[in-house]
């Protein structure tokens, strides 16, 4: 594993103050077998300091090793970071020494997983693997960071917290384990919570509960969100800002009103016209014709080319970049928002209000 | 716990039971016998071969012999009154209450037909070289296993894990007769010539191990009688522990490397821990379940030996009684060898599941 990736030279300026997280131009790529995996490839965006984002996707669209990125947890090989800055809180993380990262890690930038019965180990008591992480970060005694660990079960809403401290992940029920995934995140204050499908594991009912508890922690302290899912639902619900990637890019930012009322990029409209809506009862469900690409092998250009409804020549020849689609700083990765696609933009727009409404191809 | 462990050795009752069975009637059933070794002496009529064959009750069918061995039967009965014991009860009753002295049930291990001598007293003979040879085997070749695989998951494809790879594979490939007759031939043989070819003491210097002048002589001179067994020690330990590294550094770097692929690694590395924590602490303690289990089933290696090592090195052991005693057919011993040795067996899959409640939480009996 190596520990320190070279800086690249010179590294860029910091940003602002109020910026908690600037990613820049990521690229996490793997190297396999068969070739090379352009996972995550020039990803950037940023999260102001207390503001939640949402980054949506569906699976290996690179959401999740965009997170495992910034908390430099993968192996490195068969990870391979190509290019990219990571801010966070004033300084550059991708670069630092692993050394110095540990200490920001479960400190500063605390992260939820998917799975909460793997993610918490089978031999150690809840008690145990949380207070062992404040003790390291907050260099208190054993005593202080046990109650520290009782405060934050509590914190979360598990009854009678002295009990449950002395208890083993087994003994727990699946809503009760991801709880304690989140006290173990929030223990130390964290000021950046990156969750990782948080929910997906769990019964729906649990679900809300789990979601619910995230926005009103989110609300009480002042840590910021980072919230990963392929639900656009909990995204809705849950956050200020909106990421949606497709095969390791970003296709589409903005606000969440404006991304999901007002969707700029094909995919992302064609992601919100596979809602199933009672409106569309008795209609075909619209589904996005085609299959994720093949990683080994991406489309030369728009890497939505091949599916995309509004696809023309353009697409298959040039890459896209990020255009302005909004008035709020929303981004579409589509050429329906340059010069030479604004002719088209309209009639796509009208095709997408027409198949959200009344579903595709009502037979 | 208690509950558990008394009906873990209620139902090892059965067990032992029919394993005595089918070794008996496998034993019994191989061609030839304790009387195959006059065969080609002229001298020795087939009427002292009958005599020979009735002294020891071979002439008797073999359920007979076995229902004498275990002690349900009482050799004197004749009738169905072998099953009753000379105070008029059930023979396999406990001798206060029928009268019964003869087989395994009433402790009567019987005597070897080899020696005349009985068969506990030559097992418990045996006993002590077997114990001292494997647990200093044991005791290294678990250690050297645990670091290696540990080292080698945790710098997994590093240098050092292909030189341990090669070496498992090696060590796995190599048969332990081979790897003695080499161990002998380089360190004994007339080239070097510094370590003894086998035995347990230099038999020049002292009486037989385990003799009462042995003792004598240990009293005098306890530091030179430890040299030389030592020096015995060594080739034999060292074939022992190459041979078994092999397969339990595998075994543990297995474990190691699935406990580092897990979630709750990750999640450790997510909280920030240092590297040594996630590694010795999370992982490690993981990894060492099946590993302790693994264990615990080796522990009735101390008692039963190492059939071939201690054969090739002369170590006058338990594997070394069991192959003598298979060559001259001396079933008694034989009998007595393998009931303890399944006996161990059962004890130590007991012992390796209680170890197991005690390292893994989730496990509770």
């Amino acid at each position: 594993m190596t520990e320190v990736i070279a800086a690249p030279s010179p590294l860029g300026a910091p940003p602002p103050d109020n910026i908690l997280l600037d990613v820049r131009n990521l690229k996490t790529y793997f190297k396999v077998l068969d070739g090379v995996v352009p996972a995550v490839d020039g990803v950037s965006f940023s999260l102001e300091r207390g503001k939640s984002i949402g980054i949506v996707g569906e699976s290996g669209s690179g959401k999740s090793v965009s997170a495992l990125t910034m908390m430099r947890l993968l192996d490195i090989p068969p990870a391979e970071i190509r290019d990219g800055e990571i801010w966070f809180d004033g300084r550059e993380i991708l670069h630092m020494p692993m050394e110095e990262m540990r200490k920001i890690r479960g400190n500063d930038m605390a992260m939820i997983f998917q799975e909460p019965l793997t993610s918490l180990n089978p031999v150690f008591t809840v008690g145990d693997q949380i207070a062992e992480q404040v003790e390291r970060h907050k260099k208190v005694k054993r005593k202080a960071a046990w109650d520290r660990a009782i405060e934050s079960l509590q914190l979360v809403g598990i009854p009678s917290p002295e009990r449950r401290v002395k208890q083993y992940p087994h003994e727990l029920s699946g809503g009760m384990r991801q709880r304690v995934m989140i006290a173990m995140a929030l223990s130390c204050e964290p000021k950046l919570l990156i969750a990782d499908e948080p929910t997906t594991a769990l019964d729906v009912t649990i679900q809300a509960q789990i979601l619910e508890l995230l926005k009103t922690i989110q609300d009480r302290t002042d840590s910021a969100l980072m919230l990963i899912t392929h639900d656009l639902g909990v995204v809705a619900e849950m956050v200020d800002n909106v990421i949606v990637m497709y095969a390791g890019q970003v296709v589409e930012q903005g606000t969440v009103d404006e991304v999901l009322v007002n969707p700029r990029a094909p995919y992302t409209m064609g992601l919100l016209e596979s809602i199933p809506t009672v409106e569309k009862r008795g209609g075909r469900l619209s589904a996005i014709k085609g299959t994720v690409p093949n990683p080994f092998n991406m489309p030369p250009a728009c890497r939505f080319e091949p599916r995309c409804p509004y696809a023309w020549n353009l697409c298959a020849e040039t890459a896209p970049d990020l255009y302005p689609a909004g008035p709020h700083g929303q981004h579409a990765r589509c050429h329906l928002h340059t010069p030479a696609g604004a002719p088209r933009l309209p009639e796509a727009l009208a095709d997408h209000e027409r198949k959200l409404n009344v579903g595709h191809g009502i037979s | 716990m208690t509950k558990y462990v008394i009906r873990r050795i209620v139902q090892a009752i059965p067990v032992l039971f029919g394993v005595s069975i089918v070794v008996y009637g496998i034993l019994l059933s191989a061609p030839g016998g304790p009387t195959a070794r006059f065969a080609n002496n002229p001298r020795i009529t087939n009427e002292q071969r009958e005599e020979f064959k009735k002294a020891w009750g071979l002439d008797q069918p073999i359920p007979v012999q076995y229902c004498r061995w275990l002690g349900v039967c009482n050799p004197d009965g004749q009738g169905l009154g072998v099953f009753i014991g000379p105070k008029g009860l059930p023979n396999f009753l406990p001798g206060v209450l029928s009268g019964g002295t003869n087989g395994v049930l009433h402790g009567d291990f019987g005597y070897s037909i080899d020696s005349g001598e009985s068969v506990m007293g030559r097992i418990t003979r045996a006993a002590l070289p077997t114990f001292i040879l494997a647990s200093f085997a044991l005791v290294i070749w678990i250690t050297i296993a645990v670091l290696m695989g540990v080292v080698a998951a945790v710098k997994r494809n590093s240098w050092f894990d292909q030189v341990a790879t090669i070496f498992a594979y090696v060590g796995f490939a190599m048969p332990t007769f081979w790897l003695g007759i080499m161990l002998i031939f380089i360190f004994s043989g007339p080239g070097l010539n510094i370590l003894p070819a086998g035995g347990m003491t230099e038999t020049r210097l002292s009486p037989p191990f385990g003799s009462n002048e042995y003792w004598a002589y240990f009293g005098k001179q306890p530091l030179a009688a430890l040299a030389d067994i030592g020096r015995h020690l060594i080739l034999p330990v060292i074939t022992l522990v190459v041979v078994n590294i092999a397969g339990d550094s595998r075994f543990v770097r297995a474990s190691m490397l699935e406990a580092l692929g897990q979630d709750y690694v990750r999640t450790a590395k997510a909280k920030g821990l240092s590297n040594r924590s996630v590694t010795f602490k999370h992982a490690l303690r993981n990894a060492m379940l099946p590993v302790v289990t693994n264990i615990g089933l080796e522990i009735p290696f101390l008692f039963t030996g190492a059939l071939v090592t201690e054969s090739i090195f002369s170590w006058p052991g338990i594997g070394k009684l069991t192959i003598d005693a298979t060559r001259g057919f001396d079933y008694p011993v034989l009998m007595g060898v393998l009931l303890i040795t399944a006996t161990l067996v059962v004890l130590a899959n007991l012992f390796a599941d209680i170890a197991y409640a005690f390292v893994d939480p989730r496990i509770k009996y």
